[in-house]
């Protein structure tokens, strides 16, 4: 909430009370917000107690779906009728009604506490103010959210609530973004009476991402709901009573949680706040662009905050169908390793071995002549991690005019099923895992390989006691589930109907199969996947009006890779190699390429493929470049410049674009605009941006039929460092601390 | 050492074209004279070498070569000594000549590998945003 919505609400409030004030209409002149200017009118209106009052729309846009159209309930805010179903709260009516009632311990995600009783309001006929955000409402209430009587309350907690907060707001990182600040700013007195000692708080330590300062805390017990109700750890709790309450970890622990920094945004005043941003700058320095989330499949969306050319923080923005509003501890924190390890200027590795910096037209014209002097099929390039749609569609265009069909992505492991979308992308959606009810997860732990998509299938369980199957190593799951077996004899039993847990997956109305993208690795991955295609024909888990065969990919760009059909003639190529293309793949193997080959590395940071590479072509960040990505749901979106390019580095896609023109084969396209083009005629998808396509047929029913038996070879644990999976995240200082205690 | 230029003042103003020419040619070779100097007190034996300045020196006189009126040649001609006379007694810092003469201008250096290709190459050598 704004300082300045609260501000000019308590503004506009003044005015409604002056309203037979003769001097209001000059009042009016002075607001210029819209929302002031309807208010304004309202107020006038409410002189004349006619029906006809004007709209009011509801705060933020938000809406209300009746499950029963019958439970509809009539209440009055301020003399308004709303509408709203049965069981919703005081609170949520006033919000309907476009009242933003003040609060701090009620948040829309968490259950009801009711502890601050900052949001008290007056209901007629009840003899005090209630705490609006637990008082359900009822049929005909009539709620006064201005009244003197609930602003003399609100003045009240106020005046508590900052009997023992410390007045330590210049040095507060919260400062500025403070809800505290804010609301006492528009509903606080104006002056203190308080002249005893305030109370101090010992600090606890929360581990290497959240700082907190405990003096500050108004015992709102978000962060204690978030641990237990989002995040699943019982590791923070509330200690004592009255004057000695205290939020804390009940034995000295840390939290171990992958959603821990979320806490930070949730904690209303300056308790807790991020460790890596303190002191760092303030938040009125920064500018937000809105962006999106590299380091694993789920593309959550987050706000980049920067000064200059340095990125600050990471925070969540709002996307309901992807990461709701959190995100996850790596794409928080990780951006410090935007600052280290980068390349910067174009390199070429001398007779000595060492590496000398190099014009871009001496790197350029070195590559071009080396590519022409080998033969088409000794060509080979493989797309990495973070890798952007367009740069793909470029290095694919590239090395294809260059006679080479060896270019893959890495990770997807030989021969990739590339052709079906419904074969790799989750069919269900992220939102629509809240719909299901059986789950079997098969070869992934979602906790480490995508921690959004773990905190959904949570919610899930946690809502309607779903049923959790799990095929894979022994994991740490933070939720109910039955540990079925490792390896794939457990799914043959599954599909045959002999395992115990076959009659929960067949009496389940939705059930949801989810296949971890580890499995693209192994060789009998044709007979595993022909196997979770029979249990998903048997449970018909995929019907026309429900789709519960999923894969669950790992990083950024392997859907975008899929969808543009960067898929290797044989991924053998390497091994005979004579010039190989990589583009920020650090995870490849490069000891497998012949010690006579050229290695070009494009990339941002000096990580693994360095020590291989001839010649360095410095690419920039996801931070510095627009980049279209496509998530493991197959929602397209792009990322968007946020801080200026790191030395003379370049994107992705112009550096191939330039090379291509001195290697005498020009692509066709100079500007982002075109290379979309491009892209549209090979998935259109991908150029539907913020939209989930869902695939057009389901694969089960296509695949041809696969004769041999899988393997006995268990699942292997995919991402054994949540922490560090990419180059950005190895070359960042706070994942490496977080590791570090992952280890202990 | 400096004060082959310290002591320029402001001649009188030219009688004619050729005059103003000369004094041009005049003001190029005290120029050429204090390079040594210049590369001495700025240290930029690293980054650019005598002859390379000179040609920066000689394209920032052509820079203004379509200038034919006496008086604005005589105009430039102070500014340009007043600017020398400020390289040449230190007033300026190191990076002052670096981004002012030295750097960013490959076009003027490059001549002889002059760049053959498309808008979008071209631009692509010179920086990332375009
Ligand atoms: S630490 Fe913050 S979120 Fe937790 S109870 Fe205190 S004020 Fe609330
Ligand atoms: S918001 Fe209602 S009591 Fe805290």
């Amino acid at each position: 909430m704004g300082l300045g919505q609260l501000a000019s609400r308590a503004l506009l409030r003044s005015a409604r009370l002056a309203a037979s004030n003769p001097h209001h209409q000059f009042r009016r002149a002075i607001v210029t917000t819209p929302e002031l200017h309807n208010s304004a009118e309202s107020a006038a209106a409410e002189a004349h107690p006619e029906p006809d009052l004007p709209k009011r729309n509801p705060v933020a846009g938000a809406r209300v779906h009746f499950p029963n159209p019958d439970d509809a309930i009539e209440v009055f805010v301020d003399g308004y009728p709303v509408k709203v179903p049965k069981g919703m709260t005081v609170l949520q009516a006033c919000l309907m009604a476009g009242v933003d009632i003040p609060r701090f311990c009620y948040h829309d995600r968490l259950s009801i506490a009711g502890n601050c009783r900052m949001c008290l309001v007056e209901v007629e006929k009840s003899p005090k103010p209630v705490a609006s955000c637990a008082m359900p409402a009822l049929p005909g209430m009539k709620i006064k959210t201005a009244t003197p009587l609930a602003k003399k309350a609100r003045e009240g907690v106020m005046e508590f609530l900052l009997m023992n907060h410390p007045l330590d707001c210049p040095i507060c990182d919260q400062g500025g973004e403070c809800d505290l600040q804010d609301q006492s700013m528009a509903f606080g007195s104006d002056r203190g009476r308080f002249t005893e000692t305030k109370r101090s708080v010992v600090d606890k330590n929360l581990g290497p991402l959240v700082k907190t300062v405990m003096t500050r805390c108004i015992q709102c017990t978000r962060c204690v709901r978030f641990a237990s109700e989002i995040a699943g750890v019982q590791d923070l709790g509330v200690l004592g009573r009255g004057s000695g309450e205290e939020i804390g970890t009940y034995v000295e622990r840390l939290m171990t949680s992958e959603l821990s920094g979320n806490v930070i945004d949730i904690c209303p005043v300056g308790a807790l706040t991020s460790k890596p941003f303190a002191f760092k700058a303030r938040n009125w320095e920064l500018k937000g662009t809105e962006s999106i989330d590299v380091t694993d499949a789920v593309g959550s969306n987050i706000r980049i905050d920067s000064r200059g050319p340095e990125v600050m923080r990471i925070v969540p923005r709002l996307n309901e169908d992807i990461n709701e509003e959190w995100i996850s501890d790596k794409t928080r924190f990780f951006y410090d390793g935007l600052k280290r390890q980068r390349l910067n200027d174009p390199m070429i590795r001398g007779a000595d071995g060492r590496f000398k910096a190099v014009s871009w037209h001496d790197a350029l014209a070195v590559v071009a002549e080396v590519i022409h002097k080998v033969k088409p099929e000794e060509i080979v390039g493989v797309a990495g991690k973070l890798s952007d749609a367009e740069s793909m569609i470029a290095l694919k265009d590239f090395l294809n005019r260059m006679g080479s069909e060896n270019i893959w992505y890495e990770g997807n492991g030989p021969n990739p099923n590339a052709d079906l979308r419904s074969g790799y992308i989750m069919n269900t959606s992220i939102s629509g895992l809240e719909k299901a009810d059986v789950f079997l997860l098969v070869g992934t732990q979602p906790r480490v390989e995508a921690a959004m998509v773990n905190a959904r299938i949570r919610k899930t369980v946690i809502a309607t006691n779903a049923k959790v199957g799990y095929v894979g190593p022994s994991a740490d799951f933070n939720y109910d589930h039955e540990h079925l077996g490792t390896g794939p004899e457990t799914l043959t039993e599954l599909a045959e109907g002999r395992h115990p847990f076959y009659s929960a997956l067949s009496n389940a109305k939705n059930p949801a199969i989810i296949v971890g993208a580890g499995i693209f690795g192994r060789k009998d991955k044709d007979a595993i996947f022909s196997v979770v295609d029979n249990i998903a024909k048997k449970i018909n888990a995929v019907r026309p009006d429900w789709n519960g065969l999923n894969m669950l990919l790992l990083n950024a760009g392997q859907a975008a890779a899929l969808d543009l059909g960067l898929v290797a003639e044989s991924e053998k190529s390497i091994e005979s190699a004579k010039f190989v293309y990589v583009m920020g793949a650090d995870d490849e193997n490069l000891d497998r390429v012949p010690d006579d080959a050229f290695v070009v590395y494009q990339g941002h940071h000096g990580d693994r493929s360095v020590y291989r590479a001839n010649v360095i072509l410095p690419a920039s960040a996801f931070t510095e470049k627009e980049g279209t990505y496509a998530n493991t749901e197959g929602c397209a979106q792009t990322t968007v410049p946020a801080v200026p390019t790191v030395g003379d580095s370049r994107d992705d896609w112009k550096i191939i674009r330039a090379l291509s023109e001195v290697a005498r084969v020009s692509l066709p396209y100079d500007n982002l605009s075109a290379i979309r083009s491009r892209i549209g005629t090979v998935a259109p998808n991908l150029l539907r941006v913020d939209e989930r396509e869902p695939a057009a047929f389901s694969t089960s029913a296509l695949r041809p039929e696969v004769k041999e038996k899988p393997d006995a070879a268990p699942f292997t644990t995919v991402v054994d460092n949540f922490y560090m999976t990419d180059s950005i995240t190895r070359a960042s200082k706070i994942m490496a601390q977080c590791s570090a205690l992952l280890k202990k | 050492m400096a004060s082959s230029v310290k002591y320029l003042r402001v001649p009188p103003n030219s009688a004619s074209l050729a005059e103003a020419r000369r004094r041009v040619f005049e003001f190029f070779k005290t120029a050429c004279r204090s390079i040594p100097t210049i590369m001495e007190i700025y240290h930029l034996d690293d980054v650019v070498t005598p002859s390379q300045l000179r040609s920066i020196v000689a394209s920032e006189i052509r820079k203004n070569a379509q200038v034919t009126s006496p008086k604005v040649i005589d105009m430039m001609l102070f500014k340009g000594t007043e600017e020398l006379n400020l390289i040449v007694e230190h007033s300026k810092q190191r990076h002052h000549i670096l981004g002012q003469y030295v750097l960013g201008r490959e076009d003027s250096q490059d001549i002889g590998t002059k760049e053959q290709g498309s808008e979008f190459l071209k631009n692509f050598f010179r920086s990332n945003y375009f």
